[in-house]
């Protein structure tokens, strides 16, 4: 009963249009005061403790760190690296641009941030030499995903904060569904890049692609901090995420030179706005999954849901559907911060890895990312190609099914995103 | 005069607050690896970093309490309104509205509470951990946060009653193309 009211009340905040942090917040503050014996005083307290882990301050370190990275030229670096690899292939250039998002992913932890960073110079390109436009619109959102899907990243943070999952293990188990999902990407553009003869860029000698190598290694050096930092025992994440924001802050300003130190203050101050959006966000969240554990609201819905004598895969499958439709409308931290912490117990309860859901509930986001009405990839790529969002939206249909078919893949079969991890860290499912 | 001051302001803390945390976190972990080069730890041996990890979250603290209110400015707290988008002008003008006062209301309140108990926590004389700092001056980032943010989001309502014009963020530098 309890927790029908507390439901009801913030589905129907959020569907008033109010911010979605201030729709968490109301739905507690009404529950506190009408339903319950908890004291509304609690509020304040948590609003500051709910921010007090050290792992949380992960996530403005990674947004400062992308910031640096796409307004400081690393992004043109990587583009041509990855043309003089794959551009002489059949659809080169698109090749490439799905190269290069999967590069600028191992850098950044957030899909709009890859959309802007290579679709700014990879659709122009695209278009250019001839491509569709709606392909390469297509291409690019639908690889920008791969943003939260290759470590470093934003969305498995927030996964890792709200169910206390390590950090460096959902990453880790990141790395072999990403670049299974760059490589499928890569063989879809491949096979219709020969059906319509699109063209190709000329081979690139040896000599061209260490070259283009050397310029880009300043920028690529960041997977090295962040994945070998992490899993070497050098840093913790937070650690790295800082590490890489001062060092991605060097190479933007002193090694490329492409943004100048007066612009700095205004990457601070951008990077800051995002990042205290989301804490709000996430403070709002915690106060919200607080008032539902101490109703043992998780916990009652789990004993349910196993009392309905749902199997894994069932219970993979409504995660997936429901996770498909939250997506369509809401941005993925406030869906991760708000299901997570219920999708849990029951996932333990039925013996499904954490580390497991993580990853699903990650590429799961990667879907709502383009698919409408909210798409914020979707919203990004149409404001870099100056076409409509319906135009995009169906530029990016065929894609949704590729996107869907990895989903189903990594979700029924859980080796694919937990053998690494348990590899390096050791683990004997 | 008053708001453009505010707003500097607003913006001076959370921009430096961000730059400050991140070189505190990258000190410490130079600090810690200092421990290697001989010639290097017999002169930062004897600093202490306990402290870092606490330093960072507060600032964080206030960075995103003060951020959050500047991004009721800039527009960058979004909702779910796609059922919103589609009705008459009339009504989505009531839920803009309702979305704005709820926002005032909310934070206010906070803001409130928030007084209550940092005053509760002043007349415990309770310390943080490492930096032995009152406890009551960290938590005044909440009262404090609150109220600005409240302050924006009347800012914002009595400038969207004006003008019906809200404030939209939009990614990147991309910005001005955004619109077209």
């Amino acid at each position: 009963m309890n927790s029908l009211i507390i439901f009801v009340m913030l589905v129907v905040l959020l569907l008033t249009g109010m911010p979605i942090s201030i729709a968490l917040g109301m739905s507690v503050l009404t529950y506190l005061y009408f339903f319950s014996t908890i004291p509304v005083e609690i509020v304040s307290q948590r609003l500051f403790t709910g921010l007090d882990q050290f792992a949380i301050m992960a996530i403005p370190f990674f947004i400062l760190a992308g910031a640096f990275l796409t307004s400081g030229g690393v992004a043109a670096r990587i583009v041509n690296f990855a043309t003089t690899l794959v551009g002489a292939m059949r659809g080169g250039l698109a090749l490439s641009a799905i190269l290069s998002c999967a590069f600028f992913a191992a850098l950044s932890g957030s899909s709009p941030a890859t959309v802007v960073a290579i679709g700014s110079i990879m659709i122009p390109a695209m278009v250019k030499q001839g491509y569709p436009k709606k392909f390469g619109v297509g291409v690019i959102a639908t690889s920008g995903g791969l943003g939260i899907l290759i470590p470093p990243s934003i969305v498995m943070i927030i996964y890792a904060v709200s169910t206390n999952t390590s950090v460096g293990q959902l990453f880790i188990a990141g790395i072999v569904p990403g670049v299974l999902m760059a490589f499928t990407l890569m063989l879809v553009t491949w096979l219709v890049a020969k059906k319509h003869n699109y063209p190709t860029l000329p081979q690139a000698s040896l000599r061209e692609i260490w070259q283009a190598f050397r310029d880009s290694i300043w920028g690529l050096l960041i997977v090295v901090i962040v994945i070998g930092g992490i899993y070497g025992g050098i840093f913790t994440p937070t650690e790295a995420a800082a590490v890489s924001a001062v060092y991605a802050f060097v190479v933007a300003v002193f090694i490329y030179g492409d943004l100048k130190l007066r612009d700095v203050p205004r990457v601070l101050l951008e990077s800051a706005n995002m990042s205290a959006m989301l804490l709000y966000i996430i403070t709002n969240a915690i106060l919200f999954s607080f008032l539902l554990t101490s109703e043992n609201i998780p916990q009652q819905l789990a004993q349910w849901i196993v009392d309905q004598g749902l199997s894994p895969w069932m219970f993979l499958l409504f995660v997936n559907v429901l996770l498909f439709f939250a997506g369509d409308f809401m941005e993925p931290s406030s869906i991760i911060l708000i299901l997570a912490p219920i999708f849990l117990p029951v996932a333990m309860k039925l013996g499904i890895d954490p580390v497991h859901l993580g990853i699903v509930m990650t590429i799961n986001m990667e879907l709502g990312m383009i698919t409408p009405p909210v798409g914020l990839n979707l919203y990004v790529a149409s404001g870099l190609a100056r076409m409509g969002l319906t135009e995009v939206t169906l530029a990016a249909a065929p894609w949704i099914l590729v996107v869907t078919a990895i989903l189903l893949l990594v979700t029924y079969v859980p080796q694919i995103a937990l053998w690494l991890p348990h590899l390096m860290y050791g683990i004997n499912p | 005069m008053f708001n453009r001051i505010l707003d500097r302001l607003e913006e001076w803390i959370i921009a430096s607050f961000m730059a400050l945390a991140t070189l505190v976190i990258f000190f410490a972990v130079v600090h810690r690896y200092s421990s290697g080069i001989p010639w290097v730890w017999q002169y930062t041996r004897h600093l202490s970093t306990s402290w870092t990890q606490e330093l960072c979250i507060y600032l964080f603290i206030w960075m995103a309490k003060f951020g959050a209110a500047y991004g009721v400015r800039t527009g960058i707290h979004v909702g779910v309104d796609v059922l919103v988008r589609n009705l008459a002008p009339a009504k989505q003008k009531f839920f803009v509205v309702l979305g704005l006062a709820s926002g005032a209301f909310f934070t206010a309140t906070i803001a409130l509470l928030g007084t209550k108990f940092v005053h509760f926590i002043y007349t415990t004389g309770q310390i943080s951990p490492d930096l032995e700092m009152p406890m009551w001056i960290v938590y005044l980032a909440i009262p404090l946060g609150s109220s600005l943010m409240c302050y924006r989001f009347l800012q914002v309502l009595r400038h969207y009653l004006k003008s019906g014009e809200l404030p939209v963020h939009s990614y990147g530098d991309t910005e001005s193309e955004m619109g077209a």
